[in-house]
């Protein structure tokens, strides 16, 4: 009977160590596990989606806020009455916690009603693969207002957003990409917004492409191409002034006669516009040359000994 | 009773004159801009975020505080320079060599110049400027607040809270240049091109760092319709090159120098001063028409007698 007891005991302390064994097992898979998990996924918030493009800028509402009140404050006090905390909620609001590829106009809405102001006559200024240029000529020249010179545009330039299901809400790390979803908070917004600018313009309205480009100055498939150009209202807009700019030195890819122009005006003509097209309007060619002084096409009359 | 009336009233009339006067505006020049702190808090985030993410990461709330702390609770006639210490350290990043750009009275067309820090990096274009371009502030004593009704003038007090910071913003930039260092002046303005006094003068030159610059390159622009009272090796401008030269800076300087010239021909496309030379490619470019409603021989007579003008200007 003792070597009975004994042995009971014995097997007692086997299985004991066994379970000790066994648990301590398995903490150390957990602990293993949860590391390994953990370690995947320690640079972005957990779960949110990835994308190809860059994330929403940081600071994003100090940005929006502080572009909307210099914009108002600085140099349009006949905005004064728009709320900037209100504007930037309702551009929040738009994609916050939302799928980045189910964006829809809907969503813009209320942020487009606040931010919208009027456009005078006589100024608009479309562009297309001219966005250095033409920024830099209304920056000179206060006669012209490109989209980015209105408080939408102006709040808006260069700055990336997008939101996503978990929180907390706005992706930092990254966007989609065009080609990953079109129905993207950019996209949409841009399409959106460019809509609006074309069907507030009235009078003469003016178009700065680019005749260097191998691909072709007008592009059915830029903004311009796809929506601006459909969405300038016959009734309140007279003439189309399209200033076709070429690089200081070329290439010289195309000009007024060129084949994507005269798609452009015989598109524009259908809908009952006066075009008028102009090879290197000059104040903008002058600003080209600020930074070409010496090239042969920048040669000014008043270097020349035979003017009096 | 109605011998003290007329009196009291015509008493009461002047006094409640002379009560709206104390009532009204305090100062002669305009209030704080509204929504400093907004603009900038939010100026300071774009400069780091967008601008020039090169100077780093900035704790921009702190900055505004520092900002802030330079001149509210105090008497707005006695700030000084050194108010603004903490916001200059907290602010501050290097210059690039070559880039410094100093100028007088043409402050428009240094921000084209410029092109918001890529070509040149003026005062306006470092952080600490960024931030106070454009603006005005003041504060009160005895109040936390910030005056928007009114803000005192350099005529009525020198050390007010914007030309404290501006002295203070410039000894900075000038301290911090090196390289070859641009002087843009205007050669119609009034007084001269070289200003005395000035902040170029006064706050700028002084603290040029004789073994960081290399050369100063002055350049003297008219404007297109202005006056050419100064220009190099004249008046003003001989007193600048010579005081510099003094220094033992080697100094160059040009008369309408042509990248500021096209700048200014912007605004006058058409004035013989803008005039290209290259005529022979330009005339093959005359606009061209859509055909509606009679317009198009009106243009090619318009563009014809344009080519015409500019033919008989060159020849």
């Amino acid at each position: 009977m003792p070597l009975q007891q004994g042995s009971a005991r014995a097997r007692q302390r086997t299985v004991l160590l066994v379970g000790i064994a066994v648990l301590l097992a398995a903490l150390v898979l957990a602990v293993v596990l949860a590391s390994l998990l953990t370690h995947g996924r320690h640079e972005v918030s957990p779960q949110m989606l990835k994308w190809k493009d860059r994330g929403t800028t940081k600071n994003l509402q100090e940005v929006i806020v502080g572009r909307c009140y210099n914009y108002i404050t600085a140099q349009h006090p006949e905005l004064g009455d728009k709320d900037c905390l209100k504007i930037w909620e309702s551009l929040k609001d738009a994609f916050i916690y939302k799928n980045p590829c189910n964006i829809t106009p809907e969503d813009y809405q209320p942020l487009m009603e606040l931010a919208s102001h009027p456009i005078p006559c006589n100024k608009s200024l479309f562009w297309s693969k001219t966005n250095d240029l033409v920024h830099r000529y209304t920056k000179s020249n206060q006669n012209f207002l490109t989209l980015e010179d209105t408080l939408l545009g102006y709040m808006a330039d260069r700055v990336s957003w997008c939101g996503d299901p978990s929180a907390p809400g706005i992706n930092y790390e990254s966007c989609p990409k065009r080609n990953e979803c079109e129905s993207n908070p950019g996209s949409v917004f841009w399409k959106m917004a460019s809509k609006m600018f074309a069907e507030a313009a009235c009078g003469v309205v003016q178009v700065m492409l680019n005749g260097s480009v191998e691909a072709g100055a007008f592009r059915s498939s830029s903004i311009f191409g796809s929506i601006e150009i459909f969405n300038l209202d016959p009734d309140k807009v007279t003439e189309v002034h399209i200033w076709l700019m070429q690089n200081i030195g070329g290439p010289q890819s195309e000009s007024c006669s060129g084949q994507s122009i005269q798609r452009l005006i015989n598109i524009l003509e259908e809908r009952n516009f006066k075009i008028i097209c102009e090879d290197n309007y000059r104040p903008v060619q002058l600003l080209q040359c600020v930074h070409n002084p010496d090239h042969t096409d920048c040669r000014l009359c008043t270097n020349s000994s035979a003017i009096p | 009773m109605m011998s003290l009336f007329s009196p009291l009233l015509f008493v009461s009339v002047l006094c409640m004159n002379s009560f709206s006067a104390v009532q009204g505006k305090k100062w002669k020049g305009e209030g704080t801009t509204q929504n400093l702190e907004s603009i900038v808090i939010g100026r300071c985030y774009e400069y780091i975020r967008l601008v020039n993410p090169a100077v780093g990461e900035k704790n921009c709330s702190q900055i505004w505080e520092a900002f802030k702390n330079a001149f509210i609770n105090k008497d707005p006639c006695n700030i000084l320079p050194e108010d603004y210490e903490l916001f200059i350290n907290l602010t501050f990043h290097t210059i690039p060599p070559n880039k410094s750009l100093f100028w007088e009275n043409n402050q428009l067309l240094v921000t084209s110049l410029a092109a918001r820090g890529r070509r040149y990096m003026s005062v306006g274009d470092t952080l600490f400027g960024f931030l106070a371009d454009f603006l005005i502030w003041c504060g009160q004593a005895d109040s936390p607040g910030l005056d928007y009704e009114s803000c005192p003038t350099m005529a009525e007090c020198e050390n007010n809270a914007v030309d404290s910071f501006w002295r203070i913003a410039s000894v900075t930039y000038a301290k911090h240049s090196s390289g070859v260092v641009q002087v843009l002046l205007n050669g119609s303005a009034e007084g001269g091109a070289y200003p005395q006094p000035g902040f170029f003068a006064d706050y700028e030159i002084p603290n040029f760092q004789k073994d960081k610059i290399s050369q100063v390159v002055i350049w003297v622009v008219d404007d297109i319709e202005g006056p050419d009272r100064d220009s190099c090796g004249t008046n003003s401008v001989k007193t600048l090159e010579t005081r510099l030269k003094t220094l033992g800076f080697d100094v160059t300087c040009t008369d309408n120098y042509k990248s500021v010239m096209f700048l200014l021909c912007l605004d006058y496309p058409d004035h013989s001063k803008c005039a290209f030379a290259s005529s022979a490619p330009a005339a093959q470019r005359g606009p061209i028409s859509s055909d509606r409603g009679g317009s198009w021989n009106k243009l090619m007579f318009v563009s014809f007698a344009g080519f015409l003008f500019r033919f008989a200007l060159v020849y």
